[in-house]
């Protein structure tokens, strides 16, 4: 080799050398940097509507935006500006969140201090408290009773409890048209080779899963699934709330944590032996051996579509949208039956599981927002005539057609008409679900939406999902320790499921014991001493 | 007078280090700013300036806190662990690839061995998952059909350890070749001539002429890899860990991105970062001092 070349690619070689050195000391601490931006409130006493102002809403971006639209420019933003933005000389702005991170990203924007959107919402409490307690929200009482007359009436005054924090109106809870949760599905096609009949409590559950195992009905090859479990709440809530036993006022609201938008049952009687029930399952190889594994239920759908489940628990109609589990199933094994039942009962005799709160996300106007009239007037805007309808359904005759009162929607749409609502669900927030006065009318509506060959069986798992529902509890004020641990033990409490569950029968004891202890010491000691004080007032009151 | 002279000859220089000094100063000098919030109450309403100073108290809490120092432990061994395993490996394979004569063959596997380096994280823990799965897992698909039972990879702590360590040195240790395989073409080939007339074999001369020759390289990365040991990335333990090895997988950014980000406490993220800093900055210190003794390499 020449001596020139050589030396050439010595050098190169050392600046290689040093530039990735440098990428890997300086690449690994990066911190946050937050501007401090103040709003500067630009004295804005009275309303000028010759200026043309913009509006900014956030809205969930789930990156299943259809050729030829964008999640801040499709039919239904052009809709808004259409109908609610030119005639009141606004420029309503989109601001998309991804769905997955909605609480971080918010935070961030939050923190960012630019930027912020005039309407922010998120599902979780904890966020929702956080933020009125730093102070962060405009308080919309008054903002209502002069913008929002219909918003008010739409929302209605129970539920606008929800959206209060020490007795100020910081958000506009969403209201849900359904609080029904969950179902359970079993394979009823099984059954019947097996010659067996639909489960109706926990022990003939076990029976019927233990058959599954042992005689294969599916003819899986030993990769029979008898129960799906994941380490998303659907599918393990069922099985755990059925253990719990019948409780008093001062249990429910004092042994009760909650963890997020849901509320946990860890220190309610009972709970153990649910866990107790789970590793019984799992060490007998009735449960799905990764279910630890698979927290976005993913591989659980994969397992159903593939028909190696035999007996799952999942939100009320989850399995029946098209090309999804039940539809797979059906092109993957001819003849599958997949049938929803109400297989976990409690020592009553009863099937309780947990309900949705009467709210859906709490809307929220930030403080060092200049537009707050107009997000009123943009929600009072939403549920006035027919906008809202319009959001959730389209089109008459290219969308839907009206069948007894309910929008149904048209088979065989073309693709450019369906894609028209493909966003319908994060554009219309001051709803979740259809609103059509009952909740009748809205569970038809909701069954309605889905393949109509599944009609029957969607009616059925919306039924289940209201028997003995149990309705989140409301404290007369947030508990300051759920918002600050919420997170930490959210992740806890799922651990002492994965682990308990997979833990050796004789191990089970002691790994209950310290992962309960670690849970308490990590907040859920505070949350604990925190409600029972909160109850204490609220009886007091 | 001279300075001038100097600065209107080698002006086209400083120009060039114009960008990379301002970029320092824009990213990794200017953010310095917010290390404040460590010892503020952060309010996102407030913004940094108007937060309420509150000293030593986000410390505190920081440091009675059971998962920080489980996090720490776990953080401190899964690096050195990582040093141990993922270090050596592109040392070996960057002398074996040196080593190769056939050129295509050479090019070949160098591509084929880059490519992991390139797949995220993401991915990687989705190839894990169907590879390495307890019940459906193509290993233990094999292993279930042989009639032995099916090992734990990803479910059992120590076997975690192991596939944790292994997915990493498959992913790493290919692009981690190209510093040494710059650093081998900077050796004398005169050397391996002399070293072969007087007899030695190959692995005679990978001993006295390669390796010496990679020392100071080996050290300056050594040295890297220490301030390292602290930080720990993101993506790996997050996307191959889970619930049932926590024990094991749960790590300082995982603990930052829970009890920081996900609960919107940026304080005790801050407090976390700082202290992280500190540390990595004392065995960055301390592995140049050690190595400064020893072997006369250093990085500064």
């Amino acid at each position: 080799m020449n001596g020139k070349k050589r030396k050439a690619w010595t050098k190169k070689g050392s600046v290689v050398a040093l530039i990735l050195a440098c990428a890997m000391v300086f690449g690994a601490c990066s911190s946050n940097s937050g501007g401090s931006s103040e709003p500067s409130s630009s004295g804005n006493g009275g309303e000028k509507p010759s200026k043309r102002v913009t509006l900014k809403v956030e809205v969930f971006d789930r990156g299943n935006s259809p050729a030829g639209a964008t999640i801040t420019n499709n039919y239904l933003t052009n809709y808004v500006q259409k109908s609610f933005g030119d005639p009141n000389n606004i420029d309503v702005e989109f601001v998309p969140v991804p769905r997955s991170e909605e609480v971080e990203k918010l935070n961030v924007l939050m923190a960012s201090g630019s930027n912020v959107p005039d309407i922010v919402f998120t599902y979780d409490p904890n966020t929702f408290n956080r933020y009125a307690k730093q102070q962060g929200l405009t308080d919309v009482g008054p903002l209502l009773d002069e913008h929002g007359k219909k918003l008010k009436e739409f929302i209605g005054e129970d539920l606008m409890a929800y959206g209060k924090y020490d007795g100020v109106q910081y958000a506009i809870p969403a209201k849900r048209a359904n609080i029904g949760k969950y179902a359970s599905f079993i394979r009823e096609d099984w059954l019947k080779t097996l010659g067996m009949e639909l489960p109706q409590t926990t022990e003939e559950l076990y029976e019927v899963l233990k058959a599954f195992k042992e005689k294969d009905p599916g003819k899986t090859g030993g990769q029979v699934i008898p129960m799906g479990m994941t380490i998303a709440n659907a599918q393990f809530e069922p099985l755990l709330w059925s253990f719990i036993k019948p409780m008093t006022d001062e249990q429910k609201y004092t042994l009760t944590q909650q963890l997020g938008s849901n509320d946990y049952p860890i220190l309610l009687p009972g709970f153990k032996d649910g866990l107790l029930f789970m590793n019984k399952l799992f060490n007998e190889g009735l449960m799905s051996k990764d279910f630890g594994l698979d927290n976005d239920k993913k591989k659980l759908g994969e397992d159903v579509s593939n028909g190696k489940v035999g007996f799952f628990s999942e939100d009320d109609i989850n399995p029946f949208y098209e090309n999804l589990m039940y539809d797979l199933l059906q092109t993957n094994v001819p003849g599958a039956k997949l049938t929803p039942i109400d297989a976990f009962t409690n020592e009553e005799g009863k099937h309780p599981k947990p309900l949705y709160a009467a709210n859906g996300m709490y809307i929220m106007i930030p403080k060092s927002s200049e537009r707050a009239v107009e997000a009123v007037k943009y929600l009072e805007w939403m549920v006035s005539d027919d906008h809202l309808f319009h959001i959730q359904n389209g089109v008459e005759n290219e969308n839907y057609k009206l069948v007894d009162g309910i929008a149904v929607a048209m088979d065989d749409q073309p693709q450019d008409v369906l894609d028209r609502l493909y966003n319908s669900g994060d554009m219309g927030i001051i709803s979740n679900g259809k609103q059509l006065g009952s909740q009748e009318k809205n569970l038809k509506a909701r069954a309605m939406q889905m393949p109509s060959k599944f009609f029957a069986e969607v009616e059925a798992a919306q039924n289940i999902a209201l028997t003995d529902g149990i309705e989140p509890l409301l404290m007369s004020r947030p508990i300051e320790a759920q918002t600050k641990y919420a997170t930490t033990l959210k992740d806890k409490f799922n651990e002492i499921i994965v682990k308990t569950t997979m833990a050796k029968p004789d191990q089970f004891e002691s790994m209950y014991e310290s992962l309960m202890k670690d849970y308490m010491a990590s907040g859920g000691q505070a949350i604990l001493d925190e409600r029972i004080e909160v109850y204490k007032e609220m009886q007091s009151k | 007078m001279r300075t001038t002279s100097y600065l209107l000859r080698y002006w086209q220089l400083y120009a060039l280090l114009l960008l990379p000094v301002s970029y320092f100063l824009i990213f990794r000098y200017g953010p310095m700013y917010g290390i404040q919030i460590a010892f503020k109450d952060f309010n996102f309403f407030q913004g940094i300036g108007g937060s309420e100073w509150i000293g030593l108290e986000a410390f505190k809490e920081v440091f009675a806190m059971k998962d920080f120092y489980l996090t720490l432990r776990n953080t401190l061994m899964l690096n050195f662990l990582d040093l141990l395993v993922s270090f050596p490996a592109p040392l070996f394979l960057a002398i074996l690839l040196y080593e190769m004569k056939i050129l295509w063959f050479k090019k070949l596997s160098q591509t084929i061995l880059y490519i992991p380096h390139f797949i995220s994280w993401i991915i990687i823990g989705g190839i894990v998952y169907q590879v390495f799965g307890t019940q459906s897992g193509m290993i233990n698909n094999v292993i279930t059909g042989l009639g032995f039972d099916a090992i734990p990879f990803l479910t059992s702590k120590n076997e975690w350890l192991i596939t944790y360590l292994l997915v990493g040195v498959w992913q790493s240790a290919g692009w981690g070749t190209i510093i040494y395989l710059a650093a081998l073409t900077g050796i004398n080939k005169e050397l391996f001539e002399a070293a072969g007339i007087d007899g030695a074999g190959r692995l005679k001369q990978i001993w006295h002429i390669t390796l010496p020759g990679l020392r100071s390289t080996i050290v300056v990365l050594l040295i890297i890899n220490l301030g390292h040991m602290i930080t720990i990335g993101f993506d790996r333990p997050f996307v191959i860990g889970n619930l049932a090895v926590r024990e094991y997988a749960d790590v300082l950014s995982t603990f930052v991105y829970r009890v920081g980000i996900q609960s919107g406490q940026y304080t005790l993220a801050t407090v976390v970062g700082l202290f992280q800093a500190v540390v990595g900055l004392i065995f960055v210190l301390g592995a140049n001092y050690t190595s400064k003794k020893l072997t006369d390499e250093g990085i500064m």
